[in-house]
């Protein structure tokens, strides 16, 4: 072989191989610069994912700890008939193929077992089909006739994790799955009206999980990377990471045990008179935690698309009421305040008209023909004309900024909402029998909580508080990040004035008071029994009446302080008085709340009252 | 002085483009090794995730189903399954004791300790049945 013959050769190979070079490299520029977008495209479509991390949403707990709502997760259960068709392609083993097809047919079975549904029907949502797209969405498998391969055939909603665990160890080759979390309720239908709901769009609708919804909610994450073919993440391709953050837990200031009492009672009532709407609430006068604060009617939380929307208010605060006879609280406390008159002082309640500022007014009539009364015995027995006598000896203006001290005519500034101001005019709009009949409760309209609030004032030494029922905010870690305090609104009255009101009101349950015998030997109640006519077709009805008792105990001590209210009670006899209606579910509550709360009996020696030393705030 | 022999420097190029090549691989298979592990690390990682998620899972719902099970209503509903005739005392079945409850609790055991128809001669010889108890005053 000639020299230059190899060398010809040789020069032939380089050229090759610098050929191959080149076509690689002209392959390269073409793949990273000409057609760059087209298969970036292709590949962000084909790999690249977004997938969002859902927060959990904060839990809502009682004052102990105890779950009222939490959120757990449910699986809804699918089928990519797809997936298995293409398993079973990759074993080009025909026989294993069958074997493997035989052992998936039987998984299936116990699929439907499990499931209990046919196994037909299994079978049916197993069949490979197609769907129809547009065809600009035709992508996916080269073709653009509009036919995608359909992936997802839902088979079940709303498994819980262990029968999805039973399903999971099948390993049914094709089952697909999605989980979301469902806001479920463990006490069902227990302090309802406070705790509100979210409906089947996770939509916060009512209650603490509306007005809490900023601190329960969360923020969602996300995370972008890429799959493979079967669809798995690459985690190691993760290319961005926004971690979710769980929303926050709201404590409130109810305690489970309470609550249930409130509303076991609410069950009585509801059983023998059938009313209307009747409220309890317990609360702690010095600081206005509410205890409990039970409505009737009122409705499951776990099946409140079943409830009509009258049982799903919270009547306490939605519905305005005349207050009856517990308003005399105001215009005894005002009248004791001023110095005006004393415990000991007497006004002639038989008269039936008095002369105000130059007027000769008609006074309400009584319940039972009195004489002669003192301030303790007005209160006692409840007298509609002593009370009127007491307020006219004020005036009318000075009433009536007793009246708004107290909260009436304004919010209470309950933090779930919902709360409506009621009905205090002044009186530049008084007409002339007002100052008569507004220290009766009449010519007045307010919630059930004013009235409870309202009187909580002279159980907390004169000082009115906003009602609280949120305790703190804490994060998922469990830290209190936001904590809710007593919060002055008012002073009502003085601490002596309140201490001086608290031993009149304990008179009530004495043997000469309205609500004799409803009195706890030893735990001293303090309370005002109220019974108003009913406006009906703009006058005041003979047969519909508001029943309601509210008061504290003990009364040197004030520990608790309890509302019974009782709205168009169905009695057989028509005495639906608050005495008849009210009072009974005040004792019975009051005695259980005492055993299970552990209030001291009020002994001899410490007789010192709290109310006098300016209660806690 | 006589310059070195073109095969020598053939010889060298040769040696230094085989170490270059040996040194190319040893990184290239570095690098496929440690995206390996990153990729193992990253998966081990992600399946770590999935676990503490799936155990808050668990531990969100079996909270919950505890929660119903202890909520008032199902355990009065025990209450009366089991017939156990739990209820609420009333006032007059409590009685409030003034003084410590340990104090008289212990005065109560230690005078059963002390006393006389329970001591006998026969057990001088071992040792006491009852341990004498006392409590701080506070």
């Amino acid at each position: 072989m000639s020299k230059g013959y190899a060398n010809n050769r040789l020069t032939l190979l380089a050229v090759g191989v610098l050929a191959c070079f080149l076509a690689v490299g002209v392959r390269l520029v073409f793949l990273h610069v000409v057609d760059r977008e087209e298969l970036l495209g292709y590949v962000d479509r084909a790999r690249r994912q977004i997938v969002v991390e859902h927060a959990r949403r904060g839990t809502i707990l009682d004052s102990r700890g105890s779950l009222l709502a939490t959120s757990r997760s449910e699986i809804t259960l699918a089928v990519d008939p797809w997936a298995l068709v293409e398993y079973l392609e990759l074993d080009r083993n025909e026989a294993r193929r069958e074997a493997k097809a035989r052992e998936q047919q039987a998984k299936r079975a116990q699929l439907a077992a499990i499931l209990g549904m046919s196994v037909a029907d299994i079978e049916k949502a197993f069949q490979p089909v197609m769907k129809q797209v547009r065809p600009s969405l035709d992508q996916k498998d080269g073709t653009a006739d509009g036919l995608v391969k359909d992936r997802w055939t839902k088979l079940r909603e709303g498994l819980d994790e262990p029968t999805f665990d039973r399903i999971a160890a099948l390993n049914v080759r094709g089952l697909t799955h999605e989980r979301i979390y469902r806001r479920t309720y463990p006490s069902g239908g227990l302090a309802a009206n406070l705790i509100g709901y979210l409906n089947k769009e996770g939509t916060a609708v009512t209650g603490a999980e509306r007005h809490f919804e900023l601190y329960l909610k969360g923020e969602d994450g996300w995370i972008e990377s890429e799959k493979d073919g079967a669809r798995r993440e690459l985690a190691q391709f993760r290319s961005r990471e926004v971690p979710a953050r769980d929303g926050h837990d709201v404590v409130l200031t109810i305690d489970s045990v309470v609550q249930h009492i409130l509303e076991e009672e609410l069950r009585t009532i509801a059983g023998k008179f059938n009313p209307h709407f009747a409220t309890i609430i317990a609360s702690e006068p010095r600081t206005g935690r509410i205890l409990g604060m039970a409505s009737y009617p009122s409705f499951d939380l776990n099946n409140y698309s079943k409830a009509p929307l009258d049982a799903q208010r919270n009547y306490a605060v939605t519905d305005i009421i005349e207050p009856g006879s517990t308003f005399k609280i105001v215009a005894a406390g005002a009248a004791l305040d001023q110095g005006l008159v004393s415990p000991a002082s007497a006004f002639d309640c038989g008269i039936t008209s008095i002369n105000f500022q130059g007027r000769d007014l008609k006074l309400p009539k009584e319940d039972h023909p009195f004489g002669t009364l003192t301030v303790a015995e007005i209160v006692s027995h409840s007298s509609n004309r002593g009370a009127a006598q007491l307020a006219m000896l004020m005036g009318a203006q000075k009433f009536y900024d007793y009246a708004k001290l107290y909260g009436f005519g304004a919010t209470t500034g309950f933090q779930l909402g919902g709360e409506v101001r009621g009905i205090l005019e002044p009186p530049s709009r008084w007409d002339g029998l007002t100052i008569t009949r507004m220290p009766m409760g009449h010519a007045v309209a307010a919630t059930p909580l004013q009235i409870h609030m309202a009187m909580s004032a002279i159980a907390n030494g004169g000082a009115l508080l906003r009602p609280q029922v949120i305790q703190e905010i804490r994060d998922a870690d469990g830290r209190v990040v936001r904590r809710f305090d007593p919060e002055k609104r008012a002073q009502v009255v003085k601490p002596s004035t309140a201490a001086l009101l608290a031993r009149l009101l304990h008179g009530v349950v004495g043997p000469e008071g309205t609500a004799d015998g409803f009195d706890i030997p030893g735990f001293e109640i303090a309370a005002k029994t109220g019974t108003t006519q009913k406006i009906i077709d703009g006058k005041y009805s003979n047969t519909h009446y508001v029943g309601s008792f509210i008061g504290f105990f003990p009364a040197s001590r004030p520990e608790i302080v309890l509302s019974v209210i009782v709205d168009d009670a169905q009695v057989p006899d028509g005495k639906n008085y608050g005495r008849a209606v009210a009072a009974p579910s005040f004792k019975h509550v009051a005695e259980q709340l005492i055993q299970y709360l552990d209030i001291k009996p009020v002994q001899s020696y410490s007789r010192n009252l709290v109310a006098m030393q300016g209660g806690a705030l | 002085m006589k310059p070195p022999p073109a095969s020598n420097l053939i010889n060298r190029v040769i040696l230094l483009t085989l170490m270059l090549l040996v040194f190319t691989g040893t990184l290239g298979l570095g690098a496929v090794w440690m995206r390996q592990e990153i990729s193992q690390t990253a998966n081990r990682s992600r399946a770590l995730e999935d676990r503490l998620t799936d155990a808050q899972r668990r531990l969100d719902e079996l909270s919950a189903e505890v929660a119903t099970a202890v909520n008032p209503r199902a355990l009065l509903r025990q209450n009366e399954t089991m017939r156990l005739a739990l209820s609420t005392p009333r006032e007059t079945q409590v009685q409030r004791v003034a003084v410590s409850a340990e104090l008289k609790l212990v005065q109560k055991r230690n005078l059963e300790v002390f006393r006389v128809e329970t001591a006998s001669f026969a057990s001088l010889n071992r040792p006491p049945e009852h341990r004498p108890l006392t409590v701080s005053l506070q």
